[in-house]
């Protein structure tokens, strides 16, 4: 026991240091804005001395002139006459900078490139320069992300100012990690158009018209620009990423290996008519972005989009098709407030009936992999749900279900992913927030929470269901970003393999997610073995105890036997999985003394990580220890659901690239549901 | 004595100054340029200044080339080399250099070749003019510096 003990503690410890240096890494990045806005010893009486900024502009001309500005502003300047060079640099002393002044035009590279590439990698400020300062010109460097642009001549008073671009962004940022709740309303126009626009690709098939019509718009207005992973601005994809179209991507990326792929040859191994060259390059390197960024920690902020998008359109359509029954059947059981429901009708009335058709019956979207798993969740549902509640089996069943018709639909967005890429941030909440439709059930799942929370606990049980699905959801991130990670693993032995290639990056991730987590333990692990629920009813046991502390354990395949301990309702679950290697389950902590019990387990069936990633899933936990005994049965298992549906969508990105990146979004909904919570 | 030579060089500096001023030759960014001169950097307006003489005349050769180009001119690259053009001449303050390298630009963008023919003459005129107002500035500064026995002050 006490060497079974050792072994457990030596694993969370590796575990932790992964986290700790990952963490470091992400502070590193932010480390030169923190310090002048960090706390109070941050602003200091000379605060943009010493900024550093980095000018790029072939034009040796200007470079001089504005780096002796810049000088004269006492801040710290950095020339580069090329933007090749510049990005290297950038590359090489992350952090190195605090904002960047860039030329528009130049021969190695073009302003707008370095613009995205600065935006999507590091994230910092950047502020175009152009003698041409015509709306269009300048309408362009927006899109692409700049946070302003500056008409030649410069004049020294405006780079004065320019400090506050890195206080706008950092302030930001903060804010949107904070109050992810209140800024809802703020972002919400933003988002709607994003939310068109999306809505227009999954729709693709029922409204084609119309949805290819907007993209077509979309071409127009800016040629051949990325997305942009910041939310605050603005940027429409250029090329609809479909779900099938990213698989096709992956999987040419796959055959040629990783490093190997060129926008090329992937092109050719496509073979799609209509996509370029340049298509394929862009989304080649928001791709291999997007993997650096889970392996390295980056800071997040962006992850609003991506909430965004799972948004409001999926989740909406998922309950209208199937989630009327359950919520009727919801306030037939009387844990649904009259008002609720009646604000839910009226969410899914709202719904064009196009939507829901969508949603359903669009198989071909989805991997075949998902397509098996459908059906499998309802019965992992059904399983959990039954023994637990018996009454209430029938709801637990339809969420499942509509779960997982979210599931599908985000699946059918790949495109989103590309937007999200830049989201592992803390923004999350943003992004939910950003979802009017999410928000609202978001609301209503809280309320019922609180009501229920009000009532006599019903019992400990209800608290299981939620942990399975949590943990559902995190096995999902290997493959499938379905909840029912065992069928899902099962069936998609393609997407393990993609997920091998991204599970070093997922590791980070998680480091980075733990962080905002609140709860005071977190403790991630993966599971090789995806028994996502056997790690689900872990946490439900262990809520009753509710301790502050959340353990995510990382198992084997051979974890089974540690599951075991926790449930036999569970086991049986976790036999269901086929020991798929590559899966990877999150397991949230346990919280009281089972929860110690829980952790040891997990780290002696696993030393370090697997391997492949996985996210931290502590955020569901935290949810349910804050109604810790209460039973929000019913309520719990919507907000659940909800959240599901929150991350369903990400991982659907992901799903289609890359596993890991659905743990992540998954994690920030559950911040949502927390948030308001908490409130 | 060496005093009183400065201070009738200054005055020819003003008044060189203010001639180009008048003809629009220069604008006020040329005197940014020159209150960008401190200490740290005691040479910076001729530094800035040689620096754009040698950019502008590359960019005035490439011009040419591509608007000799028999069969078909490259109007986009022209466009870009305007743009730094335009770029760097406003951020020393040739004013008019920069107005004519906007009319060159406007003709390049109707592939207007003719007029981007005459766009250049006029470019290359003004750019000789600017040049050898400012050389002639130069030298009367340096003057003044000698004979007032300081590198390049402050002019103000």
């Amino acid at each position: 026991m006490a060497a079974l003990q050792r072994v457990a503690q030596s694993s969370v410890s590796t575990a932790g240091s992964s986290y700790a240096a990952s963490g470091k890494a992400v502070l590193g990045s932010s480390a030169a804005v923190g310090n002048f806005l960090g706390g109070e010893k941050v602003v200091s009486d000379q605060f943009p001395v010493g900024l550093k900024v980095l000018v790029v502009d072939d034009d040796t001309t200007c470079l001089r002139i504005v780096e002796q500005m810049l000088r004269r502003c006492l801040y710290h300047v950095t020339t580069c006459s090329q933007a090749t060079v510049a990005l290297k640099l950038l590359r090489e002393k992350k952090g190195g900078f605090d904002v960047v002044l860039s030329d528009v035009h130049m021969p190695d590279m073009d302003g707008y490139k370095l613009l995205e590439l600065v935006g999507l990698e590091m994230d910092l400020p950047v502020i175009m320069m152009s003698a041409d300062g015509r709306t269009r010109a300048v309408m362009r460097g927006i899109k692409h992300g700049a946070c302003d642009y500056l008409i030649k001549p410069i004049r020294e008073e405006e780079l004065k100012n320019i400090w506050q671009h890195v206080v706008r962004k950092k302030w930001n940022e903060n804010r949107d990690f904070e109050h992810s709740g209140s800024m809802e309303d703020n972002d919400r126009p933003k988002r709607v158009n994003e939310d068109t626009e999306y809505a227009s690709s999954v729709n693709e098939e029922t409204e084609g018209l119309k949805g290819q019509k907007k993209r077509s718009n979309y071409k127009e207005e800016d040629d051949g620009e990325l997305e942009n992973d910041d939310p605050s601005t603005s940027k429409k994809p250029r090329v609809v990423w479909s779900v099938e179209l990213h698989q096709q991507f992956v999987s040419a990326v796959n055959q040629l290996g990783l490093d190997k792929a060129v926008p090329k040859r992937i092109l050719e191994l496509m073979n799609v008519p209509g996509l370029t060259r340049e298509n394929v390059a862009s989304h080649l390197q928001k791709f291999r972005l997007y993997l650096k960024r889970l392996s390295g920690g980056v800071p997040q902020q962006q992850s609003g989009i991506s909430g965004t998008f799972c948004g409001s359109v999926e989740s909406n359509v998922k309950l209208g098709s199937r989630g009327r029954f359950d919520i009727q059947a919801l306030a037939a059981s009387g844990q649904i407030p009259p008002q609720t429901l009646a604000a839910l009708h009226a969410e899914l009335l709202g719904r064009p009936a196009g939507n829901l058709v969508p949603a359903m019956d669009q198989p071909a979207l989805l991997h075949a992999s998902l397509q098996g798993p459908k059906r499998l969740p309802v019965e992992h549902c059904l399983t959990f749900g039954q023994p637990l509640v018996k009454g209430q089996s029938n709801i637990y069943k339809q969420f499942p279900q509509s779960i997982f018709s979210v599931e599908d639909v985000s699946s059918r967005y790949g495109a989103w992913t590309t937007n999200s890429l830049g989201t592992v941030g803390p923004s999350n909440n943003v992004g939910g927030a950003s979802n009017p439709n999410s928000n609202l059930l978001m609301d209503i799942l809280q309320q019922q929470r609180q009501q229920q929370q009000k009532q006599p606990p019903l019992q400990q049980q209800s608290v299981l269901p939620e942990p399975s699905r949590s943990i559902n959801v995190q096995p999902s991130c290997l493959v499938v970003p379905s909840q029912s990670s065992a069928s899902f693993q099962a069936g998609s032995p393609a997407s393990v393999n993609q997920n091998s290639s991204f599970n070093r990056n997922s590791v980070i991730d998680y480091s980075i997610l733990s962080p905002q987590s609140n709860n005071s333990a977190l403790n991630v692990g993966h599971i090789s073995n995806g028994d996502a629920k056997t790690s689900g009813v872990v946490c439900g046991y262990s809520a009753p105890g509710s301790s502050s502390t959340l353990s995510s354990c990382s198992l084997n395949a051979d974890n089974s036997t540690g599951l075991q301990n926790s449930a036999a309702t569970f086991v049986g679950d976790a036999r269901q999985l086929p020991g798929i290697g590559p899966n990877i389950v999150d397991i949230q902590g346990s919280y009281s003394a089972k929860s110690g019990e829980i952790l040891d387990q997990g780290p002696l069936k696993n030393l370090g990580f697997v391997g492949k990633g996985t996210f931290i899933p502590s955020r569901f936990a935290v949810d349910e220890y804050e109604s810790p005994m209460s039973n929000l049965n019913p309520g719990k298992v919507h907000s659940e659901s909800n959240g599901n549906l929150v991350k369903q969508e990400p991982s659907m990105d992901f799903g289609d690239n890359a596993k890991l990146g659905t743990p992540v979004f998954r994690q920030f909904p559950s911040n949502d549901l927390m948030s308001v919570f908490t409130k | 004595m060496l005093g009183l030579g400065a201070d009738r060089l200054r005055a020819d500096m003003n008044r060189l100054l203010a001639l180009l001023f008048h003809q629009g030759v220069l604008d006020e960014q040329f005197l940014q340029l020159q209150q960008l001169q401190d200490e740290s950097s005691p040479n910076f307006v001729s530094e800035v200044v040689n620096i754009y003489f040698h950019e502008s005349e590359k960019l005035l050769r490439n011009l040419r080339g591509l608007l000799m180009e028999k069969e078909f001119a490259d109007y986009k690259k022209m466009g870009i080399h305007l743009n730094q053009f335009m770029g760097s001449s406003s951020s020393i303050g040739a004013k008019r250099v920069r107005n004519v390298c906007v009319a060159f630009r406007a003709a390049s963008e109707q592939t207007n070749r003719a007029g981007c023919l005459r766009a250049l003459e006029l470019l290359e005129h003004e750019y000789c003019y600017l040049k050898n107002k400012l050389h002639e500035l130069f030298q009367i500064e340096q003057q003044r510096a000698l004979a007032a026995g300081v590198r390049y002050p402050m002019q103000n």
